[in-house]
């Protein structure tokens, strides 16, 4: 299987304070890699560094390499604005622009300046069909997303991020502002979208990593403990800690 | 025991009584708009009702007239309403856009340091007392357009025209706009910059797409106010007007009238229906000023819908 992102040795401090320490870690693609740990233990931070989103963080200085493709994404060669096209996030809060459903799908690739209404159309459309939002919203694309249920408006982050046809999909904690039953349909779509896209997903649910996840890495006071494939973390843990954590005896 | 009876017996009608005191400061200040409005609508009624001592003045003739001479004694509002109105939306027109980009500056593109300092800049100005801005005018703006006019070989009033009352106007409700718009701004949620960012989107696309889409009911909100300003700046539009006798005027460099200024100028050294029917032209002004504050609430509604 290919690797998608190699992490080597990456350090990350927020002003004085280290955030992140020395993390090695490989990401298959067409997986689902799970980030689990505590609150604070890093993971969110983690997942901001595949796309450089930290960059907007005042302050906050990384070292250490992420390769992707062959090129390590924090070298000065690197654009950032094509590295966030080909690697998409998706957010904790669903946070649809305050436009209409069209609008929200269609301002990824309208950015890049894409302008062919027909070409828009069918982006929307089959962004909309992936994430099975589309006939639930079919007849409203041009309405405003704001009106949509939180579950519904998670889908459209989702849908709006797949519009940008991504090689990777980060989501950081996507499912902790929804109810039960949009948290169940998000997990299923993850399932299905990881035949076409790597999927990064920070949760605080250990059972929803267990669900979805193919591996599992378990972060803890900015450090990885342990990561492997998802069953053998759960049944087999082979750090004390993580045995620990999983089995709810701290965290 | 922890719930002492007296006590929390006192509490209550300590709550009653101030229940009552905030009441009372309420009907207070609430009154003082009532004292306010009737006054000037039983003073500036009075002219156009039978068995006025000057003399009764037609109300129509009052509202659609293009002459206002008082040495005639005829006044006529209707032009200096149309002046009114585009002085002021001129005067919006030049503002908007630039104390839009300014607040953009300020909350997003500077450096922390250089946009408090300019925000600082921008509220002191919006403090500086109107009737500085007026000598401002008449020394430096009316210059500049008597400057201008000359190069295309028109004669001006010494500068005194509608293009500086538009350009003075346009100063004064820029700090007014700006800092409502910078409000607005800081107060979009960075979660949705953030989706734009992660979208590919790039700083400018994101804070011209998403940014002022997201901050557009807020913005405005302060063109409503900047334009209410302009409508009832005083003393330093009389400053530079002119106070032409007749209109509306069109021409950039001829003189105009508006109503403050109507109202205004030679307040003091008058009696009689000149001095009453200024009353009246205060109550066009709430008029006017009501029904653009009406218009412009639907437009904002209009244009927030998807938010």
């Amino acid at each position: 299987m290919k690797t998608c992102f190699s992490i080597k040795n990456l350090n990350l401090y927020y002003g004085e304070k280290q955030a992140l320490k020395n993390i090695n870690m490989e990401i298959l693609e067409n997986n689902v890699t799970a980030f689990i740990g505590p609150s604070g233990c890093g993971k969110s931070t983690f997942i901001r560094c595949l796309n450089r989103m930290n960059d907007l963080i005042e302050d906050c200085k990384v070292e250490g390499e992420v390769i992707k493709d062959g090129q390590n994404i924090y070298s000065s060669k690197q654009d950032i604005v094509d590295l966030r096209t080909r690697v998409g996030m998706v957010f904790q809060k669903p946070n649809p622009f305050p436009m209409s459903i069209y609008d929200n799908i269609a301002y990824g690739p309208r950015c890049q300046g894409l302008k062919d209404r027909k070409k828009l159309d069918e982006i929307v459309i089959t962004s909309l069909k992936q994430v099975a939002l589309y006939d639930e919203v079919a007849d409203r694309l041009h309405e405003s997303a704001m009106g949509l249920s939180g579950g519904q408006q998670q889908r459209l982050c989702i849908a709006r991020c797949i519009a940008m046809s991504p090689e990777v999909i980060l989501m950081d904690e996507p499912t902790s502002a929804l109810d039960p039953i949009s948290t169940s349909k998000i997990e299923d779509l993850v399932l299905e979208l990881k035949k076409d896209y790597t999927i990064v997903i920070v949760t605080h649910n250990m059972q929803q990593a267990a669900r979805i996840s193919d591996y599992t890495a378990f972060f803890l006071l900015g450090e990885v403990i342990e990561m492997d494939k998802t069953d053998k973390i759960f049944s087999t843990p082979s750090d004390k800690r993580t045995e620990n954590y999983i089995t709810g005896r701290f965290g | 025991m922890l719930i002492d009876k007296k006590r929390v017996k006192r509490n209550k009608s300590l709550d009653k009584f101030f229940h009552g005191f905030f009441m009372a400061m309420a009907i207070l200040s609430a009154s003082f708009i009532v004292i306010i409005v009737l006054f000037v609508f039983t003073k500036g009624i009075s002219p156009f009702l039978p068995g006025y001592e000057y003399g009764q003045v037609n109300l129509f003739d009052f509202l659609t007239g293009s002459t206002y001479r008082q040495d005639q004694g005829v006044y006529g509002v209707g032009f200096i309403i149309i002046n009114t109105l585009v002085c002021s939306f001129l005067a919006l027109l030049i503002s908007f856009p630039i104390s839009i980009l300014t607040a953009l500056f300020i909350a997003k593109v500077a450096p922390k340091k250089l946009g408090n300092t300019m925000q600082s800049i921008v509220e002191l100005l919006a403090s500086v007392p109107s009737v500085v801005y007026g000598v401002f005018a008449s020394g430096v703006i009316t210059v500049g357009v008597r400057m201008i006019a000359e190069s295309l070989g028109i004669s001006t009033f010494g500068g005194s025209s509608m293009l500086a009352v538009i350009i003075l106007l346009a100063i004064m409700i820029f700090p007014t706009l700006t800092s409502m718009a910078t409000t607005a701004i800081r107060a979009v949620d960075k979660d949705l910059e953030q989706a734009s960012l992660a979208l590919g989107a790039t700083k400018t696309q994101t804070n011209f797409k998403i940014v002022l889409t997201a901050a557009k009911s807020g913005i405005f909100a302060g063109a409503i106010l900047g334009l209410g300003r302009a409508f009832g700046e005083a003393t330093a539009v009389a400053m530079v007007a002119g106070n032409k006798l007749f209109g509306p005027t069109f021409n950039p460099f001829d003189i105009t009238r508006t109503l403050t200024s109507t109202m205004l100028v030679g307040l003091k050294e008058t009696t009689g229906l000149d001095y009453d029917i200024r009353f009246s032209v205060g109550l066009v002004l709430i008029a006017v000023i009501f029904f653009s504050n009406f218009i412009l609430n639907m437009v904002k509604k209009r244009i927030g819908r998807n938010l």
